[in-house]
């Protein structure tokens, strides 16, 4: 970067909200030398720093390209829109935290996606970094643009703007695609040739290798690849056996405080419960554990490294990690000389936690979450949520006998077959919690019962048994808000919800098809980023670019597709095959519950895979 | 025991906060492993506090905390391991150990040396310096819990000179009155005659007490 913009950097931080974003140097952080034969590699994150560095795969990714001799891994994180606007206006261009390197001078630029509204950060990012957007206008001297994680599963709404895809694990898979673009870009390869070659890669996809059509109605009709390169099925990444892959034993530790200040230990990946409206549940299968023993060394060597005070063992189901008594204990038996706490987030509530609970109150008494997501039985049932009254009785029984005085409660509203019943129901939830409190010993519990109810409008994913349903239009949710708002006026009862707006723009997202890349580029166009952030969300910008683009939002959101409809994922093999998601779709329908695969295989797919799964 | 540690921030960490800087002393101590205090209660964090907290923007070149210890350290043991744990751009210069019952760094602090180097029009500030000092008083509007409140900066400016083209001052640092350098460079920018406060960078050099006895000797 030239003197002139560096001196531009710092009087814009002198100047900005919160420049501690900007300024690197984390301990822990590295700084690579860089030579021509390196291949320098961006991780950008498409939303605030602090969001950013709480996310774990962002850290292990990190870790994992700057181990390599021949590589070196920079974060680029968006900046809030102050500090946007304030490098446009310098002509500064988005930096790199460690080294300040204009995000156009890496070879490689990769994003991680964990949430769709995020997707005009990328477009915001891109052109700060001075790399043209559109895929089709980078020179052959740009850098190779990757995206990977959760939302990279439906690839098409954002195709147009991204070079290559990562559908799956990418501890191995990035390693292999980032050797293999610099040794082409040094030996002067081609664009085209660098895209053909990371198809032969497991897990990639390369959309401008493919093309899709559609209907009159809008409907896809066809689905190709346009190079021999190209497979037409693209099945995902797996790693089997996590233990075998490298952890990072040291991660940086942010200056400023962040949404998840702490360690975080990945116990596991992937959930055998098939809760039916969760998409993670479906991606990160098949469950495969990390060793105790390993985990126990790797938070050792953490929290030696980081000196933070506080560790969290993460999954998608804690609660079922098959040692986590042996394990928490081990941790406890470390961790109380000094003073580490230990957080178990996301436990299920059936989960046999009492145990766990006892010690781990020892340390730090924080509040209980739960996420029942529905409030009567049928529902539940519907959405194979498989807790019933009284897990929760239960759970919430133990945690106030321990003296936890605060209850997290998540629920989704607007789920299929939901009626009105369903949500006066989430009063009951709370009137029985609260009767519970009454009934625990005075001595026993906590002072002053407070619960926290939060519902998240649902939102359709792809690859769920869910992916046909149409979301409720805005007038039901609504309907629904003001119900619930009602039904919760309850002394200590807190209740939130998210904007209804939001959530159906994160509808037609989700489940979009390759033409909604234009409103996404002509929402950005108008001025919208930071979509995910309640104050920057413009749902007027939004409507005005469908508009432009003649694409109509009820068509993706509160549309119903039929069984055989092709979807625009539907090349993607992520394990678990379509009509596993139809069967399931159509027993939730009839109110059945799928038991949890661990008792017994019910053909999702992942067998396909060899020795993917473990379970019987 | 405690510990009277001097330590400096320089470079971007001038851009962290107060409570950043505490965490990150609180972090870098745990990962020395020196055997520091504990507070009581169920979220236990380390005993320690900062003399002064240090405005976002500035470097702070001898700033001065204290750190509660058991057992038995050596001095130099405690600047060792904690600057092998600190990350490059906060460094450890000193430590004193003194008996727990010695004032706080906090309650004995009086003043504080800045180097101040105005961005624009330099000269014109430095010639109205003298004057500025002859005065009586300078009134001052300040931010208080209440609103803005007029204060007199004159006895809070104890000193001020120009040396190699930027200015140092001494300035009151304190519970009982303390002269922030924009208001000394807002005043200085009026006494000049300039139509805005002209903008400044500002390092502050050292810490001292309400005698002028650098705080860490105190």
């Amino acid at each position: 970067m030239e003197e002139r913009q560096l001196a531009a950097i710092d009087r814009l931080l002198e100047a900005v909200e919160k420049p501690a974003r900007y300024i690197g140097g984390e301990i822990n952080t590295a700084i690579k030398p860089r030579v021509k034969e390196t291949a320098a590699f961006a991780f950008c994150f498409p939303d605030s720093y602090e969001v950013a560095m709480s996310h774990l795969g962002m850290k292990l990714l990190y870790y994992i390209i700057n181990r390599e001799p021949d590589m070196l891994c920079e974060r680029v994180i968006m900046p809030w829109v102050d500090m946007a606007d304030g490098l446009r206006r310098e002509g500064v261009p988005l930096f790199s935290l460690e080294t300040r390197t204009a995000l156009r001078d890496f070879d490689i630029v990769g994003f991680t996606l964990q949430y769709e509204m995020s997707f005009t950060n990328i477009l915001e990012m891109l052109d700060l970094g001075g790399v043209p957007p559109l895929s089709s206008r980078r020179a052959e001297e740009d850098p190779i643009v990757l995206v990977g994680g959760p939302c990279a599963f439906n690839p098409e709404p954002i195709a147009p703007f991204i070079d290559c895809f990562l559908l799956g694990d990418g501890e191995t898979a990035v390693v292999e695609m980032t050797r293999l673009i610099k040794s082409m870009r040094l030996a002067g390869r081609p664009r085209r040739e660098i895209l053909e070659a990371l198809c032969g890669i497991e897990g990639c996809y390369v959309p401008s290798l493919y093309e899709a059509q559609y209907r009159e109605d809008g409907r896809l009709s066809a689905f190709r690849p346009l190079s021999a390169a190209a497979p037409a099925t693209v099945r995902k990444r797996l790693e089997p056996d996590l233990d075998a892959l490298p952890y990072p034993d040291e991660i940086p530790v942010p200056y400023t405080e962040i949404v998840h200040d702490r360690v975080a230990l990945e116990v596991m990946r992937g959930c055998t419960r098939g809760c039916r409206f969760c998409q993670a549940g479906i991606l990160y299968r098949p469950v495969r554990e990390r060793s105790p023993e390993n985990l126990l060394r790797l938070a050792e060597k953490l929290i030696a490294a980081t000196g933070y005070e506080e560790m969290s063992l993460s999954s998608l189901s804690t609660g079922d990690y098959g040692h986590l008594v042996e394990l928490v204990s081990g941790l406890m038996e470390r961790f109380v000389k000094s003073r580490v706490s230990l957080s178990l987030p996301s436990m299920r509530v059936d989960s046999d936690v009492k145990e766990a609970l006892s010690q781990v109150s020892e340390v730090r008494k924080s509040g209980l979450t739960l996420a029942p997501e529905a409030a009567t039985q049928r529902l539940r049932d519907v959405i194979n949520k498989g807790i019933t009254e009284q897990d929760i009785s239960r759970s919430v029984s133990d945690a106030f006998e321990n003296g936890w005085s605060s209850v997290k409660l998540y629920f989704m509203n607007s789920l299929p077959t939901e009626t009105d019943v369903d949500l006066q129901a989430f009063g009951d939830i709370c009137r029985l919690i609260i009767d519970r409190f009454r009934q625990t010993p005075r001595e026993k519990r906590g002072k002053g019962l407070s619960i926290s109810l939060s519902s998240s409008t649902f939102v359709p994913k792809p690859f769920t048994p869910f992916q046909w349903d149409a979301q409720d239009d805005m007038d039901t949710i609504r309907r629904k808000h003001a119900l619930l708002r009602e039904t919760l006026r309850i002394k200590g009862v807190s209740f939130s919800w998210n904007d209804a707006e939001l959530s159906r723009m994160e509808a037609c997202v989700s489940r979009g098809d390759r033409r909604l890349a234009q409103v996404i580029l002509r929402a950005w166009q108008l001025g919208c980023r930071m979509d995910g952030w309640r104050e920057h969300f413009r749902y007027d910008l939004w409507m005005q670019a469908f508009e432009e683009c003649g694409l109509d939002p009820d068509f993706y959101a509160s549309r119903e597709r039929d069984r055989d409809e092709l979807m625009p994922w539907d090349f993607i093999d992520c394990g678990v095959t379509k009509a596993y998601l139809w069967r399931e779709r159509e027993r939730a329908l009839r109110g059945e519950t799928t038991p949890d695969c661990r008792g017994g295989c019910e053909g999702c797919g992942l067998k396909r895979f060899p020795g993917a799964c473990a379970l019987a | 025991m405690k510990m009277f540690v001097v330590y400096s921030v320089t470079g971007r960490l001038r851009y962290i906060g107060h409570l950043d800087l505490m965490r990150a002393m609180q972090r870098a101590l745990r990962r020395s492993g020196l055997p520091v205090r504990y507070s009581q209660g169920y979220n236990p964090h380390i005993l320690l506090s900062l003399a002064a907290p240090l405005p976002v923007g500035m470097e702070g070149l001898r700033e001065v905390m204290e750190v509660p210890f058991e057992g038995s350290v050596s001095e130099s043991e405690f600047v060792a391991r904690l600057n092998a744990a600190l990350p490059p751009l906060i460094r450890c210069l000193g430590a004193r150990a003194v008996d727990d019952s010695h004032p706080a760094p906090m309650a004995l602090l009086g003043a504080a040396v800045y180097r101040v180097e105005p961005q624009e029009s330099a000269g014109q500030l430095f010639e109205a310096l003298p004057a500025m000092l002859s005065r009586d008083s300078l009134p001052a509007l300040k931010k208080s819990k209440r609103g803005m409140v007029e204060v007199d900066l004159r006895p809070l400016i104890y000193n001020a000179f120009v040396r190699d083209g930027s200015l140092k001052a001494l300035l009151a640092l304190a519970e009982a009155g303390t002269c922030k350098p924009e208001l000394f460079m807002k005043a200085l920018s009026e006494q000049a005659g300039l139509e805005a406060p002209a903008p400044f960078r500002c390092v502050r050099e050292a810490l001292y007490t309400a005698s002028f006895a650098p705080l860490e000797e105190a």
